[in-house]
């Protein structure tokens, strides 16, 4: 007889086998009973989340220091164990990241009192550039702003 | 008297009318999911630190304007059927009420609920009854800040907010929108619009959440994509298909109006006739007759003023919401009864339905 399938978000035997097309891309997903009826069968953020946990190749085992979460664990929850895991299992996943939201980079709001220094560090690269190309372009009145908030940008990321 | 029988009773934002009410969007709602730093997630925290995540959590939260005489439930103080009723007002998720440790804290007027130890540590709510989606962003966002100038909060430069599942991490923000589509799903459209949402990052799901059926022709909205997209322009996607959606919706009901005729009005004077007199109506019967009443309401087959009654049946209707206001538990029967009384009651000065005038 051959091997039962497993569950893409826990270790039960599967019984929901699924199959999506996005983009010409087959995406399957298998879900035992208890994961399908709790959403998994319907909402396509768990769809995904499955399909990067059971195609993410094995990884070699790694261990919070802050919070003794493992990569093994991670695996079987498809949650973390503290907000230091994000930066234990970075490499695990950035490229989950990519395959769930597109993106591995945060362009939104900061906590109130703190600097969102991706946003100034981005917006810094962007006013280089155009530095770069106002000077090509000889339009030396611009560079000269730009130089001005480029100087701005590197002393508000200074103690960063 | 308990604070669950308080929010039953208050008047509040969802059940009267205390918002603008509008034809097919039901409600807006803003979700923003938000984590202590240095502290586990509340799914890996042992038992003494969810206690100590929920302590910090509830005295920051009771702190706020915002909540002045509003309401602090623990999970593990509630029985089952008043956790079942804020479930049932989405007040609190089904994984919040399931477990022992979760606490919820609610504003006096129920716009706003703050989750504390779901599966992160807070998960700020505010809903508006109707299509509100800058005025609610607008309150999530102050809220946002306010605990944030109390509460060190878990972010990462690069990463944005940290949460405990990767379909979270970023903004934290679930933006969505309670939609009402008898047209679309009358005219065998939903399959296809639901595919056309989720190949744009929309997911649709039923009535109360992941999993659940459309009752009543009822869908939630929401964006899926959480990181490498500002607020603003989570909002804006999700606001453009919400507009695109009204839109189609009353398109295929005028279709639907036109092409039926007289069959068109029969099916929502049938609905009237039944609800004002059955005597057991299960839950999803009475959704989906609610339902032609709702769309009787926004189409002047029934006047405009009577939709909010129908939208608190609706909420009301539900299963721990019939038992907690007979005062007793019931069997399926029992509800079913006390269900169809009460919704006897309701529409029996409804005026008789008559052909559209929109």
């Amino acid at each position: 007889m051959s091997q039962p399938i497993k569950c893409s978000l826990c270790e039960e035997a599967a019984t929901v086998h699924l199959s999506q097309v996005v983009h010409g891309n087959v995406t399957k997903v298998h879900l035992c009973e208890a994961c399908a009826q709790k959403g998994g069968a319907t909402d396509p953020a768990v769809f995904q989340l499955a399909d990067a946990l059971t195609s993410a190749s094995p990884a070699p085992a790694l261990t919070c220091p802050k919070c003794g979460f493992t990569d093994i664990d991670f695996r079987k929850r498809g949650r973390l164990g503290c907000p230091s895991c994000w930066e234990t299992f970075g490499d695990v996943l950035g490229g989950l990241l990519l395959k769930v939201q597109h993106e591995a980079a945060h362009v939104g709001r900061a906590p109130a009192g703190t600097l969102p220094a991706g946003q100034l560090r981005r917006r810094l690269e962007d006013a280089r550039r155009e530095m770069e190309k106002a000077i090509t372009g000889e339009d030396y009145e611009a560079a000269a702003r730009l130089r001005d908030e480029i100087a701005g940008l590197e002393k508000q990321l200074a103690p960063l | 008297m308990s604070s669950v029988e308080d929010i039953l009773a208050a008047e509040n934002e969802l059940t009267h009318l205390l918002g603008a009410q509008q034809a097919v969007v039901l409600s807006t709602r803003i979700r923003l999911a938000r984590n202590l730093d240095g502290l586990p997630f509340p799914g890996w925290a042992k038992v003494p630190q969810r206690k100590e995540i929920a302590d910090r959590c509830v005295e920051a939260l009771e702190a706020l304007p915002k909540f002045r005489r509003g309401h602090v439930l623990r999970m593990g103080d509630l029985g089952d059927r008043d956790r079942s009723v804020l479930v049932e007002r989405h007040l609190v998720s089904k994984e919040l009420a399931s477990g022992k440790s979760g606490a919820a804290v609610i504003s006096r007027d129920q716009t706003c609920s703050v989750m504390v130890n779901e599966e992160d540590h807070l998960r700020i709510q505010v809903v508006k009854a109707g299509w509100h989606l800058r005025g609610t962003w607008h309150i999530a966002e102050q809220l946002d800040d306010a605990l944030g100038g109390s509460l060190k909060l878990a972010f990462s430069d690069r990463l944005g907010y940290l949460t405990a599942c990767p379909t979270n991490v970023g903004t934290g923000l679930r933006a969505s929108a309670m939609v009402h589509l008898p047209g679309l799903c009358l005219a065998g459209h939903m399959d296809k619009v639901s595919r056309a949402l989720n190949q744009d990052g929309l997911a649709v799901r039923g009535w109360l959440g992941e999993g659940t059926e459309a009752a009543g022709n009822v869908f939630q909205i929401s964006n899926q994509q959480t990181l490498g997209l500002s607020e603003e322009a989570i909002l804006k996607h999700l606001g453009g298909w919400i507009k695109n959606l009204v839109e189609q919706e009353w398109n295929a009901r005028r279709r639907l109006a036109q092409e039926e005729g007289e069959k068109f009005v029969d099916r929502l004077a049938r609905s009237l006739g039944v609800l004002r007199s059955a005597r057991l109506l299960t839950s999803s019967e009475a959704m989906n007759m609610l339902s032609h009443l709702r769309l009787a309401c926004d189409m002047g087959c029934l006047p405009e003023e009577r939709r909010h009654l129908v939208d608190r049946l609706m909420i009301e209707g539900q299963p721990a919401h019939v038992q907690a206001r007979a005062g007793q538990e019931l069997d399926s029967d029992g509800r079913d009864r006390r269900r169809a009384a009460v919704v006897r009651e309701a529409l029996k000065d409804f005026p008789e339905v008559v052909p559209p005038t929109v």
